[in-house]
């Protein structure tokens, strides 16, 4: 097991890591920049190093500063989190060059999987299925004769892309030219790579992901799916659950035994997520996120397994020390992103100075969170401040609890997705589930009042 | 509970407060107890305010040269000490970080008044390494 670890991001995944290096009597050190001298995920740390100021690229993207912290603190190894620098392959060599193992696969790995329309490629040799769609488009020409191939809609992708940024819906050969442009400036300005691919675009699809671990002597488990359909007109997940409702056992076999396959094909170690889209029994693989996952908790919970701990383990060269008879998932698990963000216009982000707050408790409820009364929300980083898990024997239970913790949450001074979710977890077609992945934009907020939760449930 | 009497003579004492020059108002009486305070961050914009206090004399403003570099602080010879006085730009030390020692220099001539750190020290980003007296 490593002495310690360099902790490689900063908010409520920074403390995540924090405490699962402490439950392995792992020493940690974090890394912050000038504004969150004084956050939790410092306090927790065993030493804290200032890496920069706060614009991401001079901090939490500084990687000499990030690497000089690791050595002259004698760490032996680096977990990056999600997001900043998770998965960047380069960052995985460079550690790797100075004697520091990097918590993630190899950067092979990372590299190809980084690279959508690489690792589309891998995968449809690795038999799994993915939407029909092109290689890289140079031209907006390029894309109407991939377009017209496999029929409109289609959506245009950023191959570096992630997070819904450079990603472009197109409904007909009119909207392409400008579509296309836009797609890839905004992909050129967000991840410094223009390069555009065409995907069909699915009907009505929802999004589901497999969790899958992989040891370095070639065991490999998936830990069941995520539903992660609510998301928002930007394709930034919302609400995530575990397991998918209404999801037909032969999609959910397949989605199972493809994600195995490829974590295989491509000699997959450690923590990593398949996303697919799926409609009916069809599955089409989207992309592999090398990294632990915002909504891994719901999996967590529901597994009985500590995924980051197990990042740790193998990543130290462990065996997995359980086979896939050996996992047994119970009862039902949903999280809740609670982000500063104005839900009534748009989902703007609203950073600013957090008053009073109030988190849930109680029976099946985990809240993984580094805000507290009277911090500060830098505007330079993202906009997540709390992740609220529920859990439940049935899904039933599992929303109840979830409708409860809600009404538990206060939180004064900036605008939050409090409220939202709460009225998505009431709301009756998502009680029903099975949503598609544009319910949320197109049917849910059309008629969604932001108002307090107790005039709600008045009416 | 608040009545609308209460809500009322609240408000109206809030006024009041507001646009006069109180630092701190308390008021009780059988109906209502209230205190309000002035934060220090929020003068009153009164015409009637004295003028400032005069300036003290004016205050030793030293340069702080801080670490850039996360990295290990190495003195450039001959290591300056408090006290000496730099007749031009030179190098104060290094921050040494991957294998490659980053030059920390005065940025021109002053007194070394204080040196916050020691040979050898991990240094952060921002952390104060040298304060620079430039009236000399």
């Amino acid at each position: 097991m490593f002495r310690k670890v360099l902790i490689a991001n900063r908010g409520e995944i920074a403390l995540r890591i924090n405490r699962a290096c402490h439950e392995l009597g792992v020493k940690t050190v974090a890394i912050f920049s000038e504004p969150d001298r004084t956050s939790l995920a410092v306090r927790h740390a065993d030493e804290a190093f200032c890496v920069g100021p706060g614009p991401v690229t001079r901090s939490y993207l500084n990687i000499p500063n990030i690497v000089s912290t690791a050595l002259i603190t004698g760490c032996d190894a680096v977990h990056p989190g999600y997001g900043f620098l998770a998965e960047n392959a380069r960052f995985a060599e460079i550690c790797a060059d100075h004697g520091l193992t990097f918590i993630g696969p190899a950067p092979d790995v990372i590299r190809n999987m980084g690279d959508k329309a690489t690792a589309r490629r891998v995968m449809h040799e690795a038999g799994v299925l993915t939407t029909p769609g092109s290689d890289i488009v140079d031209t907006p020409e390029a894309a109407l004769a991939v377009a017209r191939e496999i029929g409109f809609p289609i959506l245009l992708k950023a191959t570096a892309g992630g997070g819904g940024k450079g990603m472009r819906e197109v409904a007909g050969p009119d909207d392409l030219v400008a579509a296309f442009n836009q797609a890839q400036n905004e992909a050129e300005a967000s991840f410094k790579d223009g390069r555009l691919y065409v995907e069909k675009l699915i009907v009505k699809p929802r999004h589901i992901e497999i969790q899958i671990l992989g040891d370095n002597f070639g065991e490999i488990v998936h830990l069941g799916e995520r539903d992660c359909s609510v998301q928002k007109p930007s394709h930034q997940k919302l609400v995530e659950e575990t397991p998918a409702p209404h999801l037909s056992e032969a999609a959910r076999e397949r989605l199972y035994a493809m994600a195995i396959s490829a974590a295989r094909t491509v000699g997959y170690t450690n923590a990593g997520t398949l996303e697919f889209l799926v409609s009916g029994d069809d599955v089409y693989f989207m992309e592999m996120n090398t990294r632990i996952q915002v909504e891994h908790p719901v999996t967590e919970m529901v597994y009985g397994v500590d995924l980051v701990k197990e990042q740790i383990r193998i990543a130290a060269g462990e065996p997995l020390g359980f086979t896939q008879d050996d996992i047994h998932p119970f009862g039902h698990a949903i999280e809740c992103r609670i982000n500063a963000e104005d839900a009534a216009h748009n989902f703007a982000p609203a950073a600013g100075l957090i008053g009073r707050v109030e988190f849930p408790g109680g029976p099946g409820v985990r809240v993984d969170t580094h805000v507290a009364s009277g911090i500060m929300i830098p505007p330079y980083y993202d906009s997540m401040i709390a992740k609220i898990i529920a859990v439940g024997r049935t899904r039933e239970g599992a929303l109840n609890r979830m409708e409860r913790a809600l009404d538990e949450t206060h939180i004064e001074g900036i605008k939050t997705t409090v409220d939202i979710c709460g009225a998505i977890v009431r709301d009756p077609d998502f009680r029903h589930g099975g949503i598609a992945v544009d319910w949320l934009p197109k049917v849910f907020m059309p008629k969604y009042q932001p108002a307090p939760v107790a005039a709600e449930s008045a009416a | 509970m608040i009545d609308e009497d209460v809500h009322a003579r609240v408000l109206a004492l809030a006024h009041a407060f507001r646009s006069g020059e109180l630092v701190r108002l308390r008021v009780e009486d059988d109906d209502l107890g209230v205190a309000m305070t002035r934060l220090a961050a929020n003068p009153a914009p009164s015409a009637t305010a004295p003028p400032l206090a005069p300036a003290p004399a004016q205050p030793v403003v030293y340069d702080i040269v801080t670490a850039e570099i996360v990295g290990i602080v190495q003195f450039a010879r001959p290591a300056v000490i408090e006290g000496a006085v730099l007749e031009s730009d030179r190098e104060l030390a290094y921050v040494e970080a991957l294998g490659i020692r980053n030059p920390v220099r005065s940025k021109g001539p002053g007194k070394i008044a204080t040196v916050f750190v020691t040979e050898g020290e991990p240094v952060e980003y921002g952390q104060p390494l040298f304060a620079i007296d430039r009236h000399v």
